[in-house]
């Protein structure tokens, strides 16, 4: 309980110290936040009367506090392209991110914790060196460079799948796969060598010597204390998705908060760039704190005796 | 004298490593009689251990290997047996418990469920049935409040107590054999006196056999009836307690009797013998033990002596010498 209530103190700390870091960055990037509501003749009184009444003009600490004061009341504000209200935009969006994310860290332990498990029973076999090959490639290729090559394979040339857009769960497919494929190749990897690990240990001798069938050691006890660190990687696997959400919804035209986080930098649209940045810091700490939990709920070692 | 409950016949076990094979258990026979306590002795490395994997069936495959030999236990060879019906015989008829309590419990689940696991394995039985087998066998290893220590992981308890844990699971279903792979040498001195008294006292009430694996010759003097001695992977001499620590003839055998510290008044240098057991790999023509025997002959360097039996007892020494202290 100790554990888990410092766990908990110290996300908060982390999501405190990283609003600042984001509000700081957005404005220190230069740019001009006026060019997005005006039109390109208006004058630079009128520049200056719009950064007044947005309070743009107040030293960066008071924007701080004044933002996160509303935030906090539950006021999101509204994108300063469109007048848009960030709320509706995080709902919309928001759902649209879960389901691609959702997808993409699913696969990533169906694929991968089996594809560890069977390398680490057929131990340096010709299988094992396939898996684990697939696995460096996995993780060598850079998913932007995943993402159009498939585009090019199964939309161009094979016209089995969609290349982009939203949200049918055919057009699911090819950008859960990219988002999922380094996660993956990681899981495979983390999995192999913590079965590896306990299965060289001394118990799991005692357990054959009881009789216990391979299947029963390998299956049920070596999986149990592989779990461990498999769950506790889970939290690093949310923290990689979220951040390559942003590359793998931009390409495949998938309107999530990655998309949206996008477009609201390039166009210099503080609240919704501020927001949707803290969203993915919150999305990152909260998957670190649940790997927390899991690897408490996983381990009788650290429940309290 | 009835008949050995298991004999061991010739069993030789190879280790392979990057494509180089030697022999770690060379040739080795011994008996173990009903009712009996053998104890197989001799240094770190010599082939106790693997031996004992090799007639469970436990070596780690497939570095290691049984290339020939048999192991006899009512009617069978175990060495011919299928990996399914060594299965059957194992943590039932043959048990075993080994050196580290620490590390020989899986962390993961509760002593209760480790126990009624290996029970259920072997037995058709309900959920309960096997819990009151477990707690029954864990009550007479002396275990404290037992009942609890069913519902408790592994870490919650002392080594000694996780030592009694090990216990209890190989004896809880009645096995006609255990072997006991230094079962006190990871134990506070204090415990191992504990630990080798319930050992000694469940196998005279269960009418069990114990191979009883050391390398503490005064553990084997206190229990055992009768004692082997390994060196580099071959048994060197094999006697009755009373005859070997009385009339010590190989040489290693001597060595390692001298090496016993022999009372707590006694001042000066403990005894030791100079070198260490060969790796298996660099093992000398002729008499393993040679580089490091007092009196070996040329003829000990150059020839490889065979286990001669002679009155009950069986030596491989080209020149034995009686002990002078």
């Amino acid at each position: 309980m100790r554990y888990l209530a410092g766990r908990t103190v110290y996300m908060l700390i982390i999501l405190a110290i990283s609003s600042v870091a984001v509000f700081y960055a957005i404005r220190l990037s230069g740019g001009d936040a006026t060019a997005a509501r005006l039109p390109a003749s208006a004058t630079e009184a009128d520049r200056e009367t719009l950064r007044e009444v947005l309070g743009l003009n107040d030293p960066i600490y008071q924007q701080y506090f004044t933002y996160m004061g509303r935030l906090l009341s539950g006021d999101l504000g509204n994108s300063l392209t469109n007048n848009a209200l960030i709320s509706k935009m995080l709902i919309e969006h928001g759902r649209n991110s879960l389901i691609l994310g959702a997808a993409a860290f699913l696969l990533v332990f169906l694929i991968g914790v089996p594809l560890g498990m069977l390398a680490s029973v057929r131990r340096n076999t010709f299988l094992d060196q396939g898996i684990m090959s697939l696995s460096v490639a996995g993780m060598a290729v850079p998913n932007f460079w995943l993402a159009l090559l498939s585009i090019w394979l199964f939309a161009s040339v094979l016209g089995w799948l969609p290349s982009a857009g939203c949200c049918e769960p055919k057009q699911l497919i090819l950008p859960a796969i990219v988002l999922a494929a380094e996660g993956t190749a990681l899981t495979v990897r983390m999995t192999r060598s913590a079965m590896l690990e306990n299965l060289d240990s001394d118990w799991v001798r005692t357990l054959r010597a009881g009789g216990l069938s391979e299947a029963r050691v390998v299956g049920k006890h070596v999986f149990r204390n592989a779990l461990i660190p498999i769950i506790s990687l889970a939290g690093l696997r949310i923290g990689q998705i979220v951040g390559y959400a942003l590359i793998v919804e931009v390409i495949f035209g998938w309107p999530g908060l990655g998309q949206v986080l996008v477009n609201a930098v390039l166009r210099r649209d503080y609240p919704v760039a501020q927001f949707f940045s803290l969203v993915l810091v919150v999305l990152v700490v909260l998957g670190n704190w649940l790997a927390d939990l899991g690897y408490l709920a996983a381990n009788p070692r650290l429940r309290k005796a | 004298m009835a008949a050995p409950l298991l004999s061991v016949r010739n069993l030789t076990t190879v280790i392979r490593t990057e494509g180089i094979q030697f022999e770690v258990v060379k040739g080795v026979s011994f008996d173990l009689y009903p009712n009996e306590i053998l104890g197989l002795v001799g240094e770190s490395g010599c082939g106790k251990t693997l031996t004992a994997l090799s007639v469970m069936g436990l070596i780690p495959v497939p570095a290691a290997r049984i290339t020939g030999g048999a192991v006899h236990f009512r009617n069978k060879d175990l060495v011919g047996l299928s990996e399914r019906e060594m299965r059957e015989v194992r943590g039932d008829d043959i048990s075993m418990i080994f050196q580290d309590p620490l590390t020989s419990l899986d962390p993961m689940f509760t002593v209760g469920h480790l126990l009624t696991e290996v029970i259920r394995r072997h037995r058709s039985i309900s959920r309960s049935a096997a819990e009151a087998i477990a707690l029954q066998a864990l009550t007479e290893v002396e275990l404290p409040d037992p009942a609890t220590r069913m519902k408790q992981y592994p870490h919650q308890l002392s080594g000694g107590m996780r030592q009694r844990v090990m216990i209890a699971m190989a004896l809880m279903l009645d096995p006609d054999i255990l072997i006991a792979d230094e079962p006190t040498t990871a134990l506070d001195v204090t415990v191992q006196a504990q630990i080798l008294d319930r050992l000694v006292g469940q196998q005279r009430r269960r009418d069990m056999s114990m191979l009883l694996i050391t390398h503490d010759l005064g553990v084997v003097a206190a229990v055992a009836h009768r004692v082997a001695v390994m060196y580099s992977g071959e048994i060197v001499e094999q006697a009755t307690v009373e005859q070997l620590f009385a009339d010590p003839q190989h040489p290693y055998t001597q060595g390692l009797l001298q090496a016993l510290p022999q009372s707590r008044h006694q001042r000066g240098p403990l005894h030791t013998i100079p070198g260490r057991v060969p790796p298996p790999q660099f093992v000398p023509p002729g008499c393993p033990f040679s580089p490091r025997c007092s009196q070996a002959l040329l003829r000990c360097w150059e020839e490889h002596p065979e286990l001669v039996s002679d009155n009950g007892r069986d030596l491989r020494c080209f020149n034995p010498q009686p002990l002078t202290t």
